[in-house]
């Protein structure tokens, strides 16, 4: 009861402008004020873009030619969503996409966080050997076709291996997770090793579940990337069965802006002005829904307090 | 001290490699000499002991071939379409698809030829396209075994195209490509102009020259003094380019689109010259020029967009502007839409100065054999069955129409008709089906240039478009020049020569059109030309002629 009074109490008071604490000064109050049209003006900016998109996606071609479309759909029409969508190749492609994007990240993960973790640690030997192997093909790669030869000899054409091992570990993010291993408290893993554990149990027990933040960046980043990559299944695949749904939509957008000879129906060139937006829409967004799920472990995954200095 | 004691030895290991990479190269050279193979030497399984032309090709045993598929996404490739099961039944020939996307589809053939890794047909492949690869030795020189394609080496003696085909040749005096091969150069584009006003005014829609045509432009002129008779289109990437393409064989030269490398053989010097710099090209240039000081041609048609030009022709504001026949469909929907009241109609392109010429390639996309289908068991089948298909008159209506009873039919006059449920392009709108989609025919990777022969070529095409080829039909064929192909030391040298050289004709071409720069100052761009190299890349083209006709008479 008495709690509550203090609440309610503690209510009245704070209800009260008048005796505020603390006054917001005229600068600050001019400062939010700019701030906050600042930061509307920039997530405008961001926003306009995915909307027009959007926009487009639904509207009929002759007002997208005329520049007309901008935040809603004009002569609103379905057609190209009807045609990609209604095509059983573009759910195999869409569902290749997600296994190449899950197999390869995780493929990625695993060598990129293990990797990091060796040559972070100063006490290896040979250390900046293997680091130097790894900066090494930043700089220079065997080029397209000896690359395409090796995969091919290799037998990993027509495979997810194909896309998943030559570009396993992206030497960027390895940089990034060794520089944060690096900053890794000893003290916590030499607390660790003192209560029995091996190097693998410390990575698995104590580093990794500390480690969420850079884990989920590197999720993000890679599976991002594997998302939106089309080159390695173009070169490596020779079946449409195999394609991820980014070649399949490329493919689209070459098709309705080609005129081949034998000029489409008029369903077919109907579609050439928003079939690009569709195809973006499609493409975008579920790797847009997956930001904010891993966006949190960015900031709860700041170690405050593990150890007492 | 140990890293002195190693250095003899890795500089012998050095030299020893470099030796080896030597000997092996020109281990490599000596074989390509070889002579033009017997028949006995190409592998037998599967061909025909009596393949000639009128001969319906069919494998003594089921062979199955390799080949590079271009995937157009509006008519994905399946499995069970009726040409694949067609040519199993029929010829006993099956495919082992190895498929590309047509959006990357020339980086995909040029990392499969360039790393070994091409099937034995690469289909969808144009002229000059196959130059980059010669040198990588996979791809074969089909020149060598033309012998063993009885209808090609018939409709390319029939049809005169031994000159084109000599312009494919390399430096080794062979070609590397088959290519689709045309009866005749099929005339696309010309001015479309509005033919109510044309009747009004009584104007000839088959004007003899160009300069009767800027006559009746003028005649337009005057009864509509505020507009402009003429505005043009296609000058998103140079001025003009497909105007003056069309209006340049007439004027004995080449422009725009059909500019190319910027040489023209002069027959009487009996060498070549450059393009930009002749007095045919400057004739050209006048005569536009002329139009557009008369106020005949908006001179917006050098900066407008295309729509923006189709626009003015729909909304009344000009009444002639060039097209094609696709483009021309596009302009009366646009009509239909702005509900202008008027018809618009191809008029016949007029002779000029040069004569009533008509330039274009009868060469054109065709296909590639890598050099691994020469070891093949079923070489000489392949051979065979690649020239029943794209160069016999039964293969090329095969690939074109489907098959006689099945998805079109023939009646007594040989006109053909589709069947009642199969569509193309709208000629057969009730068809639920589509000759492409669902029977894999009417296909760019199986269909040259649809079809070839002027019949096929003309059988699926509107009764306006039939009209104005044969108009066009009576036009002469524009010479073709010798060949004269560089080594890749010189392309490399002279593509930097080009580029530099055509940029500076299609900044002044554009001037003299508008008249930014008098056409008297004509001699001064001539030696600017000059001062970029224009004579020594004649220099080297004309070498390079004159080796290739001392090595190949």
């Amino acid at each position: 009861m008495v709690t509550v009074d203090k609440l309610t109490h503690l209510d009245e008071r704070l209800s009260k402008s008048t005796v505020r604490a603390v006054k917001d000064t005229r600068a600050y109050t001019a400062f939010r004020v700019v701030n906050g049209t600042l930061l509307v003006i920039i997530a405008a900016v961001t926003l306009y873009p995915f909307i027009n998109l959007a926009a487009q996606a639904f509207s009929s071609e002759a007002y997208i030619n005329a520049g007309q479309v901008n935040l809603w759909p004009k002569g609103f029409n379905l057609t190209t969503f009807d045609l990609v969508m209604g095509d059983r190749m573009f759910w195999r492609n869409y569902q290749n996409t997600v296994y190449y994007t899950v197999v390869a990240t995780l493929v990625a993960m695993v060598l990129t966080t293990t990797f990091a973790y060796a040559i972070s640690k100063y006490h290896l030997k040979g250390r900046k050997v293997f680091i130097g192997i790894a900066v090494f093909t930043m700089f220079f790669n065997g080029g397209l076709i000896p690359n395409y030869v090796l995969v091919n000899e290799l037998g990993l054409r027509n495979s997810v291996w194909a896309i998943a091992l030559p570009n396993a570990i992206s030497v960027f993010n390895l940089l990034v997770m060794k520089s944060f291993f690096e900053n890794f408290s000893t003290e916590l893993e030499e607390a660790a090793e003192i209560d029995g554990l091996s190097t693998y149990g410390k990575l698995w027990r104590i580093v990794l579940p500390l480690s969420k933040a850079v884990i989920a960046t590197m999720i993000l980043f890679y599976a991002v990337a594997f998302w939106n990559s089309w080159f390695a299944a173009f070169l490596y695949m020779d079946h449409r069965e195999l394609y991820p749904v980014t070649v399949y939509l490329r493919n689209l957008i070459a098709g309705a802006t080609n005129v081949d000879g034998a000029a489409g129906s008029s369903e077919a060139t109907q579609i050439a002005a928003n079939v690009k937006a569709v195809t973006m829409l499609l493409t975008v967004l579920p790797i847009v829904c997956l930001y904010p799920f891993i966006q949190r472990y960015f900031v709860s995954g700041v170690m405050l307090g593990s150890v007492k200095q | 001290m140990r890293t002195t004691k190693k250095r003899p030895l890795a500089i012998a290991a050095t030299a020893a490699t470099l030796a080896l990479a030597l000997a092996a190269c020109s281990g490599g050279s000596d074989d390509d000499a070889a002579e033009t193979p017997e028949v006995g030497e190409l592998g037998q399984v599967g061909a025909m002991a009596d393949y000639e032309v009128g001969t319906t090709f069919k494998a003594t045993e089921p062979v199955t071939f390799g080949l590079l598929y271009r995937d157009h996404p509006n008519y994905p490739l399946k499995d069970d379409w009726r040409i694949l099961t067609a040519l199993e039944e029929n010829q006993n020939v099956s495919f082992d698809i190895q498929s590309a996307p047509l959006s990357d589809w020339d980086q995909a053939k040029s990392i499969a030829i360039g790393a070994g890794n091409a099937p034995e047909i690469v289909s969808v492949t144009y002229p000059g396209q196959e130059v980059q690869f010669v040198a990588g030795g996979a791809i074969l020189p089909v020149s060598d075994y033309t012998q063993y394609m009885p209808n090609f080496t018939d409709k390319v003696e029939r049809w005169g195209l031994e000159g084109d085909l000599d312009r494919l040749r390399q430096e080794d005096g062979k070609f590397y490509i088959l290519p689709g091969l045309r009866e005749s150069v099929r005339p696309m584009y010309t001015y479309a102009v509005r033919a109510d006003i044309w009747e009004e005014l009584g104007l000839s829609l088959e004007p003899a020259t160009f300069d009767d045509f800027a006559a009746d432009l003028a005649k337009v002129k005057a009864a509509y003094p505020d507009q402009y008779p003429l505005s043009d289109r296609w000058s998103e990437n140079g001025p003009l380019e497909a105007t003056l393409n069309v209006a340049a064989s007439n004027f004995g030269t080449a422009a725009g689109w059909g500019f190319g490398e910027g040489l023209t053989w002069d027959e009487g010097a009996g060498e070549f010259v450059y393009t930009g710099a002749t007095d045919e090209y400057r004739d050209l240039l006048a005569y536009y020029n002329g139009l557009v000081a008369d106020g005949l041609m908006d001179p917006e048609s050098l900066i407008q967009e295309d729509d923006q030009a189709i626009q003015k022709l729909a909304s009344g504001q000009t009444f002639a502007q060039l097209t094609n026949d696709q483009e021309i469909l596009k302009v009366r929907t646009a009509f239909e839409e702005l509900g202008t009241d008027g018809d618009v109609t191809m008029i016949r392109v007029p002779a000029g100065p040069a004569g009533d010429l008509l330039a274009g390639q009868r060469l054109v996309s065709g296909l590639l054999l890598s050099s691994k289908a020469k070891d093949a068991d079923h070489f000489l089948a392949l051979l065979q069955f690649v020239d029943w298909l794209y160069y016999s008159d039964e293969g090329l209506e095969f690939a074109k129409w489907g098959i006689e009873g099945e998805t079109f039919t023939k009646d007594g006059s040989g006109t053909r008709t589709l069947a009642d449920d199969v569509d193309i392009n709208g000629l057969n709108p009730d068809g639920e089906k589509a000759l492409n989609i669902d029977f894999g025919f009417h296909n760019g990777v199986w269909m040259l240039e649809h079809g070839s022969t002027d019949d096929l070529d003309q059988s699926m095409l509107r009764d306006e478009v039939v009209d104005f080829v044969q108009s066009m039909s009576d036009k002469e064929l524009a010479p073709v020049p010798p060949p004269a192909p560089l080594n890749e030391l010189e392309r490399e040298q002279v593509s930097l020569w080009q580029t530099a050289l055509k940029d500076h004709v299609y900044q002044n071409t554009a001037a003299f059109i508008l008249g930014q720069r008098s056409l008297d100052e004509w001699d001064a761009y001539v030696s600017e030309l000059d001062s970029k190299n224009a004579q020594q890349y004649l220099d080297v083209v004309n070498g390079a002629q004159q080796r290739f006709a001392d090595a190949n008479g």
